[in-house]
């Protein structure tokens, strides 16, 4: 397994590159994370990856995808915050990569 | 002294034929089924299993969906060993059935059929990349043995005739413990000595599939699970009353 | 990741014969492998953490009980002549050409062993039978192999034995498991399902909040206050889902479906936190006894619950589980009513209302869709629905004719029994396999690009999580839209007229004009 490393500080990751300890990581490290996955952050890619924080910070668990896709609408309107549009954010699924980027563990299941 | 070898062979080969399927079929029957299987669509009922059954052993009906070839090669093949062997039938019994008199002419043609079937199937083994990639040496040797068996016999049929009211005594004498002469015709005793081997590899070999195919649960089981709480192993039941 | 450094181009092998017989390209999935699970996720499945030092004899042993506790084990390691039938119908090996992935072939990697151990001719004439050792070489290609079949039987229907290549598969995985090299895709979700109740790790805090936003949903579309219950006591019917159906897409359009027609037909029901899971991994790693653990749950759900039936929602394993296997691991189920199938499949709940007239649906809702389905293997080759053989074929088939104008099937080669699978069944659904995932996926992809030729299909219908999400993923891949697969609850959801709703007074005033008109 290897670590990611931000101003000096390790942070261990798994085989697929999510957080081994969700703890340490900061925005610095998210940064890093999406840009080794060709993204680069813009405020709507920040939007998401806050929501997913907030999210799992109460339910312990990343968002469906249905209810990422309802809060963006909130904030973006129609056209921005469908699946389509949150999938042009994150081409390899706002869940998975989204969460990634968001220091999350990865949502497995049938999904 | 080759009378008596063969009489020796053949005394193992039935002893090894008859006690090895035999500990086969008990260790199949005997080995618990713990969960229901069956390759749905699946007949519902007992008597539908047994229809499918009917289906798969006469007809090959997986086979024949599966690729035409192979069933056609392999349909003629079994078909005509059926034949052949109840042919052969009438150098055990004595007088021979009236059955047994009619099915001759059909018998001897199908000697040609199965020798046929086989040199078809391996040709299959040897030309199909994918057969030859899943073939090894046992299952050449097989077929070398089955067309050897085949040709030998078809030998003494048409071109070497032996003498076959001799080679009746010898079996009938080989039954009740009264041993007579055997010829000594080289393609009779290569014939013979062939069989015996065959019969010896049948319970080590492949060859079980024959009583396999009856004992297979994706086959053999009625889609019932709903009808019927299903217990087919004492281990599992004894897990789900402690839970 | 494996994804990226495949060169395999979908796009390039979208079009022709769905069971084009390929090249046999030996070796060409040899490095097709999955993660090896981390110990923590080992042992909480009573496995050892890693692999152990005696592993050989080990693997061995276990082997030996296998089969001793298996007569399928026992007669389809026995029975197979090579006659080659099934070397053509794997849909790993139509998508790959790897021969390894012939089912016959991927049964001798087992075999071979078992004969050079429990055979007579493997133990004193090996070569001539092609028994083997069991090195760590053999070892390897069987993690590899073993994790390339998706247990989907499409082998057992062709072999004249019925010999069906998942229980080797499930019987290799049991054993690696036992040694400590398990898989971490497959056992950390069986974790899950221990700790947490589902697949996901869905709390019943998130699950609770998840089906409240669903009820709001559902009032703000149709006026009508659809309820989403979650352990209410003293529910007629307890509904178990794969968990899938709380998160992903289109998965959760069809639980709407589910809810919609509950509350059509007037029956109390609730979800269960406790057993917030159809699905049952414990199957694919091949493990009775952790299977046995994840069912157990569902009947002490429905127990406890009191509820009088059971129903399970669009879940193609999950319903062969509960279908096949529920009573005997987790029986009898004398509490329920006994009037009613036990369990019901959604599907089955479904159509009877339907054919009972008790359901209305405006059809024209889903005219923008072309419709085909996709039958699941497990649903297909592994279970039933309805009263007849075949009834798993004919009852999702009813109910999307019954909600869509635009239906047409896929070849006949390649749907019912003969149905191919979607590529990523038997605990393959996981992204370091996607390169395999999206190969296998070929003969489904091929198939579905002809009808869309000829019948201008823009939709796929399907009944379970995993055929769901694997094709969410490889649609895009092979040139399809990624909301072209649906679930058939979700044609349902989009058709269904609810008394009292918005929809219906659309509907009543579009009849009264057609009446007026004639
Ligand atoms: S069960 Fe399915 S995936 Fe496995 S070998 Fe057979 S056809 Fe292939
Ligand atoms: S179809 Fe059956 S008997 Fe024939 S090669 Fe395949 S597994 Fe063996």
């Amino acid at each position: 397994m290897g670590a990611y490393e931000v101003n000096g500080t390790v942070a261990e990751h798994d085989e697929e590159g999510y957080l081994t300890d969700i703890g340490v990581w900061n925005t610095d490290l998210a940064d890093m994370i999406a840009k080794a996955e060709n993204i680069d952050m813009s405020d709507a890619h920040w939007e998401v990856v806050n929501f997913l924080r907030e999210y799992y910070e109460e339910y312990q668990i990343a968002p469906a995808v249905r209810i990422l896709v309802k809060e963006m609408t909130k904030k973006f309107g129609k056209e921005k915050g469908d699946q389509k549009a949150l999938y042009a954010l994150f081409p390899y699924g706002p869940a998975k990569q989204a969460c990634k980027i968001a220091g999350l563990p990865k949502p497995t299941g049938c999904v | 002294m080759l009378t008596t070898a063969f009489a020796l062979s053949f005394y193992t080969a039935a002893l090894v034929l008859a006690g090895g399927l035999g500990y086969r079929i008990w260790l199949y029957a005997s080995t618990p089924a713990p969960l229901k299987i069956p390759t749905t669509p699946a007949p519902l009922t007992h008597s539908g299993v047994a229809a499918r059954m009917f289906r798969e052993v006469v007809f090959f009906q997986s086979l024949f969906n599966a690729n035409k070839w192979i069933w056609l090669f392999g349909w003629i093949f079994h078909m005509a060993l059926a034949l052949v062997v109840l042919r052969h039938l009438r150098y055990f019994l004595q007088p021979v059935p009236e059955i047994l008199v009619l099915v001759q002419p059909f018998g001897e043609l199908a000697g040609f059929a199965m020798v046929a079937g086989l040199i078809a199937l391996w040709a299959r083994r040897l030309i199909v990349p994918r057969i030859r990639y899943i073939s090894g040496p046992s299952d050449h040797l097989m077929l070398a043995l089955l067309v050897a068996i085949g040709i030998s016999g078809l030998t003494m049929t048409y071109v070497a005739h032996t003498d076959i009211v001799a080679v009746k005594g010898f079996f009938l004498g080989l039954m009740y413990f009264n041993w007579q002469p055997l010829p000594s015709d080289p393609v009779l005793l290569v014939h013979l000595g062939l069989v015996a081997a065959l019969m010896i590899i049948f319970p080590f070999s492949k060859l079980l599939h024959a009583p396999g195919v009856f004992f297979s649960p994706t086959r053999n089981q009625a889609d019932d699970s709903r009808e019927h709480r299903y217990v087919g192993s004492a281990r599992l039941e004894a897990m789900s009353r402690k839970a | 990741m494996a994804a990226a450094t495949s060169t395999f181009k979908p796009m390039d092998h979208v079009h022709g014969d769905p069971l084009e017989i390929p090249e046999l390209a030996c070796g060409a999935m040899a490095g097709s492998k999955p993660y090896v699970a981390a110990p923590g996720q080992q042992e909480a499945l009573g496995f050892p953490g890693e692999l152990v030092e005696n592993w050989q004899e080990k693997a061995i042993n276990r082997l030996g009980e296998l089969v001793d506790n298996s007569r399928a084990l026992r007669v389809f390691l026995d029975s197979c002549v090579k006659c080659g039938a099934c070397t053509d119908k794997c849909h790993y090996f139509l998508g790959t050409g790897d021969p390894k992935n012939m089912p016959v072939a991927r049964q001798d990697l087992l075999r071979k062993v078992y004969r050079r151990y429990f055979t007579w001719s493997g133990k004193y004439v090996p070569w001539l039978v092609g028994a083997q050792d069991l090195t760590k070489d053999v070892l390897d290609d069987w993690y590899s192999h073993f994790h390339q079949c998706s247990q989907c039987r499409r082998c057992s229907v062709y072999c004249p034995y019925g010999i069906d290549t998942a229980e080797i598969s499930m019987a290799a995985r049991d054993i690696m498991d036992t040694v400590g090299l398990g898989q971490k895709y497959s056992n950390e979700i069986i974790g899950k399902v221990f700790n947490i109740g589902n697949n996901l790790g869905l709390p019943a805090k998130a699950l609770k909040a998840t089906l409240a936003g669903l009820e709001e949903d559902v009032e703000e579309e149709t006026g009508v206050p659809v309820r989403f219950p979650l352990d209410e006591k003293g529910a007629d019917i307890l509904l178990v889902t794969p968990s899938a159906d709380f998160f992903a897409s289109p998965h959760m359009e069809g639980l709407i479906g589910y809810a919609k027609v509950m509350h059509e037909a007037g029956v109390s029901w609730t979800f269960s936190s406790y057993a917030s899971e159809a699905a049952n991994f414990g199957m694919f790693v091949g493990s009775q006894e952790n299977m046995q653990k994840v069912a157990q749950r569902i009947h002490k759900a429905a127990e406890e619950l009191g509820v009088k039936r059971l129903v399970f929602g669009e879940c193609g394993h999950a319903w062969r589980v509960a279908y096949s296997f529920l009573d005997t691991l987790a029986g009898p189920f004398d509490f329920l009513d006994q009037n009613y199938p036990i369990p019901q499949h959604i599907c089955e709940f479904t159509n009877d209302l339907i054919d009972q007239g008790k359901l209305r649906f405006d059809k024209s809702r889903n005219d923008a869709i072309r419709l085909t389905f996709h039958d699941s293997c497990n649903v297909a080759r592994a279970s039933r629905m309805g009263d007849k053989p075949g009834g798993q074929f004919e009852i999702p088939r009813a109910i999307l004719r019954a909600t869509c104008n635009h239906f047409y099937d896929m070849a006949a080669d390649t749907i019912h029994e003969h149905t191919l699978c979607c590529g990523g069944g038997g605990g393959l659904l996981t992204d370091e396999l996607m390169d395999v995932r999206l190969k296998g996926a070929q003969p489904r992809m091929r198939a579905l690009q002809q009808v869309a030729e000829d019948h201008g299909v823009t939709h796929m219908a399907a009944i379970c999580a995993i055929c769901k999400a694997q094709f969410s993923k490889v649609l895009p891949q092979y040139g399809f839209d990624m909301e072209s697969i649906v679930s058939v609850h979700q044609m349902v959801s989009n058709a269904i007229i609810l008394t009292g709703s918005i929809q219906e007074q659309d509907y009543e005033a579009a009849r009264l004009s057609v009446l007026q008109e004639v």
